[in-house]
This record gives C-alpha cells, sequence and structure tokens, in this order.
C-alpha cells in the first residue's frame, strides 16, 4: 500500500463497512455502530493524512489511483484531489466522523441506519474526489436512497403552519434532487461527447473546446442541474423543510456536506470546462444570489422552529458562495470554496446542537424554549459560538471566506456586482437578526422550570464531535491561509486560467471582424 | 450442424412435450415440486449455454429463416433465464392454481419455446410463426385463474387486442413481400441498400409490421391492454409478459428493423422517435394514480418500453447496446419485485399497495426486495437501472449532437425519470415508512429466498460492474451492419 492508495481506501472504506455492517445480526447494535465510528474515523484519520501529506506548492491533482472500469465508454475508476476537493473531502471526513458519533440518539432500527448513513457517506466522498466523469454522476446520485430512507424512516417534522409531513418533506426533497440531476446529466453527456468521448475531468478541463452558443445552453443545464441541490433560488424550497424533518445526523451530512456537492458541481465542471458559458451567465447568478441571500433571510425572520431556522439560513449562506462563484475571480471563487467549508462546519455544529436538546425536550419551538443556557451550559456556550460564526464574526472560518467573498465580487467591477455586493453585505444585518434572536429566546432570558430535566453533554466523549466540528472553524478561522494556500493554486489552474484563454479566443475570434468592417 | 444452431429451442420444446406426456400418465404428485425441478432442468440448460461448448458463431438453417449469432445467444440466454424465474415463481403461486398445473407449466414451455424461436427470427415467415406461439400461450395462460373475473377479462382483452395486432402484422408483411418480393431479412436488406425504398406501399406495410410489433413491446399506440392484463393475470403470467414478452417484441423490433430494413432507416427514426416520447409520457403519467401494484407495474412497463424505444429511435451502436444491457438488467429488476409480489400476496391475498404496508418489518427480505426493485426501476446507483438509463441517454446525445430534435426526447426522457420516482417511491414509502395494520411476519421458502437474492445480486452486481453485460451487449449488437 502506498500513498496513493490511501485516497481510494479513504472514500471506499464507509461502503466497504457499510457491507460488512449488512452482515452482522441486527440485535446487536452496539457492534455495528462501533463499526461505523471506526470506519468514519479511519477515514477521517486517512483524510488528515493526505491533507499532511499534500504538495502545497503544487496545483494539479494529487494521490491519483486510477483503474479501468468501463473501456466502450472510456470510464476509469479513478480517485485523486486537487485544493478544492481537498478541502471539501475534508469536511466531509469531519462531518460523517461527528455524525455517526452523535447518531447514539437512534435507538429504532439501528443497523439500516448507520448501513445508510455509511453508503451516504462514500457516495458524497466519490463525487469530491473521482476524477472521472461517469462516477462524478454515479456517487453524486448515490446519496437518493439514503437520504430518502434516512429523512422518511428516521426523521421528525413537528406539525406547524405548514401542513405537512415528513413524508412529503422527503418526497419533495428527493425528487428535486433527481430533477437537477437528470438536468445536468443532459449537460454532462453533451460534454463527453464535445470532448472527444473521455470521462477524464483534467482532460476534458484541458481540451475541451466549445464554440460559445452551445456552452451557453449547456452551462444553463449544469447551472440550474446543480443549482438545485445548491438549493440556488428559486429551487430552494425542498432545503428547510427536509432539513427540519431529517434526524439531527442526516441535517448534518444534508446542510454541511450534500448541498456543497452542487456548489462544487458549478465549480469542478462548469467553470472550467464551459468558461464562456460563465460569463455569460454570471450576472443571472450574481442576481439569484443576492435572491438567495436577503429572500431566505427574510423567510428565517419568519420561522418559529429552530430547524427551519437554521434552514433558511442555509439557503440564505448559499448565496454568498454562488456570489463568490459568479465573480469568476481568484479571490471569489477561492472565498467560495473556503464558505462551503466554514458553512458546512458551521451548519453541522448548529444541527448537531439542535439534535442535541431537541432529543431531549422534543420541542424546538424558539419562543417555547427559555434560559437552557443555565441548564446546558456546554451546548449553551457551543451554540452561542456557532451563531457567531454563522454571523461572520472575525476569528471564525466565516469570517474570512465571507470577506473574501465580498472583496472577489466587488472587484468584478460591474454595476450588477457592485450592487450585488451590498445587498450581500446588507444579508449580514438580516443573518445576525434572526439568528442573535433565537439565541436570546431559547437560551438566555428567564430559566423556565419545565426544562430542568435536560441534561447537559459532560463527559469528554459526548463533548467531542461538538469540540470536534468547532475547533475546525476556530482554525481555519484564525489561520485560513492552512486551507486558502491549497485553494488558490487550484482554483487558478483549474478555473481562471480556462476563463482567461476563453476571453482569449473570443477576442482574437473578434479582431478579424472588426478589421474586416475597418477596410 | 443445424441441430446445433437449434439445440436450445429443441430441448424447451421437448421439456414442455414431456411435461404434458407424464401430467397424461399422471407422473407428478406435487404441483409445487414439479415447478422446482422444471426450473432446475430449465437452469441447467442455462448453465450449458455459458460453457465452452456452445460458441456464438454464426450459422443459418431452414434455408436461411433461422439464424444463430451472438444475438440469438445473447437473447435465448436472457430468455432461458426468463423461464426459470417464472417457474420458480409459478411454483411457489401453484396453490392457487386449481386445476391444470402441469399444463400451465407446459404452457409456460412452449411460450418459452416460442421466445428462443424468436431470438433467432430472419424470416418474416418464421417471425409472425414464432411470435404465435409465444401469443396464443398467453391468451391461455392469462385467463388460467377461470373463476376469476378478472383473469378472464384479462385473457379476453389480450386475445382481442393481440389478434387484432397479428392482423396489423401479417397485413404489413404482404405488403413488405408485395413490394419486395421477399421475406428474408437478409434479402431484403441487400435489395432495399441497392435500389432504396420501394414507394409508399412499402412504407405502408413498414409501419403496420411496426405497430404489431408495438403490442408485444407495449409501446403507444398499442399500450392499452397493459395495465388490464398485468392486473388481471395470474402475477407468473405477468411477470413473464412483463419481461419474456416485452423482451422477444424488442429482438423482433431489432431484427426487422436493424437488420431488414436498416437501408431505409429514415422512414422509421422519426416515427420510432415519436413512439418514444409519446410512450414515455403515456406510461409515467399513468402510473402516478394507481393503487395496484400490478397495475402500477403495467404502466412502468409502458414507460420502460418508452426508455428503450429511445435507445432503439438513437439508431447507433451505443443504442443498441444499451437497449440489450437494459433488457438484461430489467429481467433481474422485474423479476424481483414479481417474485415479492407473489410472497407476499400469497399472505395477504391483495395486490394493492397499501397491503404491502410495513413490508421492511413484516419481511426484511421482501421489504429489501422490493424496495431494491423500484429504485432500480426508478433508475438510481448503484442498481442496474440507473446504469441501463445512463447508456440509453448516452445514445440519445450523441445522436442529439448531429440530429438537436434528440434533445427534446432527452428532456422528455429526464422528466419521465422524475415522475417515475414519484410513483416508485410510493411504494417504498409503504414499505419503509407505513405501519402494518396486520404486522405478522411474512414467511419466505427457501427456493423463493434463492431466486430473491439472485434477482438482488443481479440488480446491484450489474450496477456496480457493469462490464460482463456491457460487453455481451456490445458482442450481440455486433451483428447489425451499422455504419
Amino acid at each position: 500500500m502506498t500513498m496513493e492508495h490511501l485516497l481510494t481506501i479513504a472514500v471506499l472504506l464507509p461502503l466497504a463497512a457499510a457491507f460488512l455492517a449488512f452482515l452482522f445480526p441486527a440485535d446487536n447494535p452496539k457492534a455495528i455502530r462501533a463499526l461505523a465510528i471506526a470506519a468514519t474515523g479511519v477515514s477521517l484519520g486517512l483524510i488528515l493524512t493526505i491533507f499532511a501529506h499534500f504538495d502545497r506548492a503544487q496545483s494539479g491533482y494529487q494521490f491519483v489511483y486510477g483503474i479501468d472500469w468501463l473501456p466502450s465508454l472510456n470510464c476509469r475508476l479513478k480517485f485523486g484531489v486537487d485544493g478544492i476537493s481537498m478541502t471539501l473531502l475534508l469536511l466531509v471526513g469531519f462531518i460523517s466522523f461527528a455524525g455517526t458519533l452523535i447518531s447514539s440518539e437512534i435507538h429504532d432500527r439501528q443497523k439500516e441506519y448507520y448501513i445508510l448513513f455509511l453508503a451516504l457517506t462514500t457516495g458524497i466522498m466519490g463525487t469530491f474526489a473521482t476524477m472521472d466523469l461517469f462516477f462524478f454522476y454515479f456517487f453524486y446520485e448515490l446519496a437518493v436512497i439514503p437520504m430518502y430512507l434516512l429523512i422518511g424512516v428516521w426523521g421528525s417534522l413537528p406539525p406547524g403552519k405548514h401542513g405537512r409531513t415528513k413524508e412529503y418533506a422527503t418526497m419533495k426533497l428527493t425528487l428535486y434532487l433527481t430533477a437537477g440531476a437528470v438536468l445536468a446529466l443532459i449537460g454532462l453527456l453533451t460534454i463527453y461527447y464535445a470532448g472527444g468521448r473521455t470521462m477524464d475531468i483534467p482532460t476534458l478541463t484541458q481540451n475541451l473546446r466549445v464554440d460559445p452558443p452551445t456552452q451557453k445552453w449547456v452551462f444553463a443545464c449544469l447551472l440550474f442541474g446543480f443549482g438545485f441541490l445548491a438549493s440556488m433560488w428559486p429551487f430552494h424550497t425542498w432545503s428547510p423543510m427536509g432539513y427540519a424533518a431529517a434526524p439531527t445526523a442526516a441535517s448534518m451530512m444534508h446542510a454541511g456536506v450534500l448541498k456543497k456537492l452542487g456548489a462544487y458541481g458549478i465549480i469542478r465542471l462548469a467553470l472550467p470546462l464551459l468558461p464562456a458559458g460563465a460569463r455569460q451567465w454570471a450576472n443571472l447568478i450574481a442576481v439569484l444570489a443576492c435572491f438567495n441571500i436577503l429572500y431566505a433571510g427574510w423567510a428565517a425572520l419568519r420561522q418559529r422552529d429552530w430547524k427551519f431556522v437554521i434552514g433558511y439560513s442555509s439557503v440564505s449562506h448559499m448565496g454568498y458562495v454562488l456570489l463568490g462563484i459568479a465573480s469568476l475571480n481568484v479571490i471569489g471563487v477561492s472565498g467560495a470554496v473556503l464558505l462551503m467549508f466554514a458553512h458546512g462546519m458551521m451548519a453541522a455544529l448548529t444541527f448537531s446542537l439542535i439534535g442535541f436538546f431537541y432529543h431531549q425536550t422534543h420541542n424546538r419551538y424558539v419562543l417555547e424554549l427559555s434560559g437552557l443556557a443555565r441548564q446546558i451550559p456546554f451546548v449553551g456556550t457551543c451554540m452561542v459560538m456557532a451563531v457567531m460564526a454563522s454571523c461572520g464574526v472575525p476569528g471564525t472560518a466565516n469570517f474570512a471566506s465571507e470577506v473574501l467573498v465580498f472583496f472577489g465580487a466587488w472587484s468584478q467591477g460591474s454595476q450588477v456586482f457592485h450592487v450585488a455586493t451590498i445587498c450581500a453585505v446588507w444579508g449580514f444585518v438580516v443573518t445576525a437578526t434572526y439568528l442573535l434572536w433565537a439565541v436570546r429566546q431559547s437560551f438566555f432570558g428567564p430559566f423556565d422550570k419545565k426544562w430542568s430535566m435536560l441534561k447537559d453533554a459532560t463527559t469528554p466523549w459526548k463533548r467531542f464531535p461538538y469540540v470536534l466540528l468547532l475547533s475546525g472553524l476556530l482554525v481555519v478561522g484564525f489561520y485560513p491561509r492552512v486551507l486558502i494556500d491549497i485553494i488558490r493554486p487550484s482554483v487558478e489552474a483549474t478555473i481562471i486560467n480556462r476563463l482567461d484563454a476563453a476571453d482569449d479566443n473570443n477576442a482574437a475570434a473578434a479582431a478579424p471582424a472588426i478589421n474586416t468592417v475597418e477596410r | 450442424m443445424g441441430l446445433y444452431a437449434i439445440q436450445f429451442d429443441v430441448v424447451l420444446a421437448l421439456l414442455a412435450v414431456l411435461t404434458l406426456l407424464g401430467d397424461a400418465f399422471n407422473v407428478f404428485r406435487d404441483k409445487r415440486r414439479l415447478g422446482y425441478g422444471l426450473a432446475v432442468v430449465v437452469g441447467l440448460l442455462l448453465l450449458y449455454s455459458f460453457t465452452p461448448w456452445v460458441r456464438a458463431q454464426e450459422d443459418t438453417v431452414f434455408h436461411g429463416m433461422y439464424r444463430f449469432d451472438a444475438f440469438a445467444l445473447f437473447f435465448k440466454r436472457l430468455f432461458l433465464m426468463a423461464v426459470v424465474f417464472v417457474l420458480v415463481m409459478t411454483a411457489e403461486f401453484s396453490k392457487r392454481i386449481e386445476t391444470g398445473a402441469a399444463e400451465f407449466y407446459s404452457l409456460l414451455l412452449f411460450c418459452g419455446t416460442g421466445m428462443l424461436l424468436i431470438a433467432s427470427v430472419n424470416d418474416f415467415i418464421l417471425l409472425f410463426v414464432s411470435l404465435e406461439l409465444v401469443t396464443i400461450s398467453f391468451y391461455v395462460l392469462a385467463s388460467y385463474l377461470r373463476r376469476q373475473l378478472a383473469s378472464l377479462e384479462a385473457g379476453t382483452k389480450y386475445l382481442v387486442l393481440g389478434a387484432l395486432s397479428s392482423g396489423f402484422t401479417v397485413y404489413g408483411i404482404a405488403y413488405i413481400f408485395g413490394t419486395t418480393g421477399t421475406t428474408n431479412f437478409d434479402t431484403l436488406a441487400a435489395l432495399l441498400a441497392q435500389h432504396g425504398a420501394p414507394g409508399h406501399a412499402f412504407t405502408f406495410g413498414l409501419l403496420l409490421v411496426l405497430m404489431g410489433l408495438g403490442f408485444k413491446i407495449s409501446s403507444v399506440p398499442f399500450q392499452f391492454w397493459t395495465p388490464d392484463v398485468y392486473q388481471g393475470a395470474p402475477t407468473p403470467v405477468t411477470a413473464f409478459l412483463a419481461v419474456g414478452s416485452k423482451t422477444a417484441g424488442f429482438a423482433l423490433v431489432l431484427r426487422v428493423f436493424f437488420a431488414g430494413l436498416l437501408p431505409v432507416q429514415a422512414t422509421w427514426a422519426a416515427v420510432l422517435l415519436v413512439l418514444a416520447a409519446l410512450t414515455l409520457l403515456y406510461g409515467n403519467l399513468g402510473a402516478i394514480p394507481q393503487r395496484n401494484i400490478k397495475r402500477l407495474l403495467g404502466y412502468s412497463s409502458i414507460g420502460h418500453a418508452g426508455y428503450m424505444l429511445m435507445g432503439l429511435a438513437a439508431v447507433n451502436w451505443l443504442g443498441i447496446g444499451a437497449v440489450l444491457f437494459y433488457l438484461g438488467q430489467y429481467m433481474f429488476t422485474v423479476l424481483c419485485a414479481f417474485l415479492a409480489i407473489v410472497a407476499v400476496s400469497n399472505v395477504t391475498g391483495s395486490d394493492e399497495i397499501p397491503s404491502f404496508s410495513g413490508l421492511g418489518k413484516r419481511s426484511p427480505v421482501l421489504g429489501l426486495a422490493l424496495f431494491l426493485s423500484m429504485m432500480s426501476l426508478a433508475g438510481v446507483p448503484p442498481l442496474s437501472g440507473f446504469f441501463g438509463k445512463f447508456q440509453l441517454f448516452a445514445a440519445v446525445i450523441e445522436r442529439a449532437s448531429t440530429d438537436p430534435r434528440y434533445y427534446v426526447l432527452a428532456l422528455i426522457g429526464a422528466a419521465a425519470v422524475v415522475v417515475s420516482l414519484y410513483f416508485y417511491l410510493g411504494v417504498g414509502r409503504a414499505i419503509y415508512l407505513q405501519e402494518a395494520e396486520d404486522a405478522s411476519p411474512i414467511p419466505v421458502s427457501g427456493p423463493m429466498r434463492l431466486a430473491l437474492v439472485a434477482c438482488m445480486a443481479g440488480m446491484i452486481g450489474l450496477g456496480v460492474f457493469q462490464r460482463p453485460l456491457v460487453e455481451a451487449a456490445i458482442n450481440a449488437a455486433k451483428v447489425f451492419a451499422l455504419h
């Protein structure tokens, strides 16, 4: 076993554990849980090892390992990471491990639960790590069944004004995501044929040349296809309700990483492969991003269920990611990637904390909870820190990344982006309003006696998952270069160079035309 | 040499005759064991087809009417597999067959023989004969539960529409023969390549044949029988219709259009395009309000005919390979669903979707099998249906790069995938999300468990390790002289 196998092992380990768990007897849930923890833990360890050995001077793919899979389609099972996917792989490693740890609240049908959770983990890791178009789509779609069942079987959706059940929520989520996926599939297959029948993403990135009119509509397929999963306005409506209905670990995975798959698809495939298309759609993305930030923020102000608040908040934050992507410059796109990491950790942390008290209170209405910080100080502290991160307070990874996004968007220079940046900054105020309100209502203020039965996370083992996520946020917050240094070269190499090359081509194509007019 | 080519057909026909004879002399006491025994024999025949003694060297017999090649062998294996699983299913079902269980088995075997012949059809005469062998067996099989009105209705409906479609086929064959003077596909292809299409009468005949075959694959406009017959017929017969009859229909469409009529593809490719789109929409939209699972699978079967027509309409290598792959994996998927349905309705006596509530708890293996087959039908990884659809879409998009109309077809197909996920998940919801009123466990017999595990292994295996079947399909597709 050499270094290049590490990545493949890290990705496939959870799936192997899922198969192994299938053979375990269902009446021994402890063993299955131990297996799941071990698998995600080792996987995280491997990812950290890869990160430690990651050559920071290099912008290309590292730890590449592949085998021929389907010669008829030129498809290879090939894994490799560059700075962008490394960052997101770290994210999914942390969250899947933390998610497995906090899943002790699950008591019903544990065997099936862990099998599905592990399969979901491999699906997401595989999408981030694969270098093959077919397997990108394969892993991307692999999340469908586990997500549907995790929410449908183990979820809970308290009755509210929406008048919906968890079955409705999970069906809606599944259908939206599939609709986006098949739309993206049409675009991906068009790229496959345009690129001379190769599924290899780096080769496509180097060689693909599509004429600008075709780029325009193929980019639209990918943008809206992946946009469904990235909860781009107006395709976001599955998201808050889906999170609200999901069990804690599934909310963490979904808000934390699954949603990032959509943005990752745009960054990894749509921007480098279709640079001219990206230029044509950039303004629209920026406008939609503003709708995400402000509309979802506004909707979050009206929510009374903690999970709905955070659900809308995560839709709102995806707006910043989209804005960074739309800026199409190094600072903005790097900021978007870093923000995906920061927001993923933050969202996972918040959902896990909500899960912690909801498991005991069976109530997550902001107004009915009061003074919880007195009874559960550790969870309260963590929640305040998570909320501060979400508001983009300096010292958290969110601050660093959001500032980059703003700089990137502003320096893009056009009026649309100036307005969009101003809207986005205003979005901070909205975010701070609903989050600080919610924390003040539930965690501070007069203590309600009926919550005196709440137990805090006291042992180090119980505190560990929260501390893990929080420390990730703080380390990157105080030293953003740990990630930015690897993100930036990759963004430059794969995206910005391609954009510049496309612009040069356009200029070259346009120049003779002008000359003939002059003659 | 000739006997080598027709060995499978002969053995299966002999087996059918022996079953009839044995019944006449009252040899078979236990109708269940008879089914398992026959399944073992056909299973051995299937295994034999994979041994090195069986090679797909090209050979024609009966004056070029019958053709043995890689394509024929591919389909013969599929049909043998279908017969094995349907025999197991019938054995499980047999306590509901009041009289004549042995005749039921022998009819199944005769029907299977017809399908084996269809795999090798190279002439319109043999096409009609083998097609009628299959269809007439199905008339009887569909109405076998003669005390049940639904079963009788199914048989009658199948008879009336089947006869009509047979009429169309013969009428069309007559036109083609009248305008070209030949019924042999090879001669026909050579003639058409040399002289082009001989006028409107020929095109009319071609369309009539397409309509007639459309009945077998349940494509628009001959799809109306499907939901009713699927619902009313005994479940093993429904399963056989869904996998055997449909596969046979596609084998015929491929033989007729991609071997005999390939030179005039300009006349029929556009027709297939429209039929594919309409079939996709009819099947998938029609399935939404269904409450009976067999009826739902009837509509779903129309929908899947639509997906596969997409691959045919693309008229390229990838499309044929994709259709062959799809048919192969479809067999595991649909058989898995029907096996589970038989096992459940043996206990509950109902095919309504609510009667599957809480199946995941009542019988984990049945619940998992039915759920996985629904997800494979919906085309979700890591199941085989996903890769089947992926290839079909790839074929359509390949064609679309030269003909943008195909992008519309791809979009309709994409919409159909989303719609279908909704109603397949409706079954999934009953299995895992809803609680059963009667939570008593459902027993699963040993052979049934074995068959279910085999089907699930097939679905997951082909979904992850697609290569063996893809290569077999490409190999079989090579018999067509496309581009």
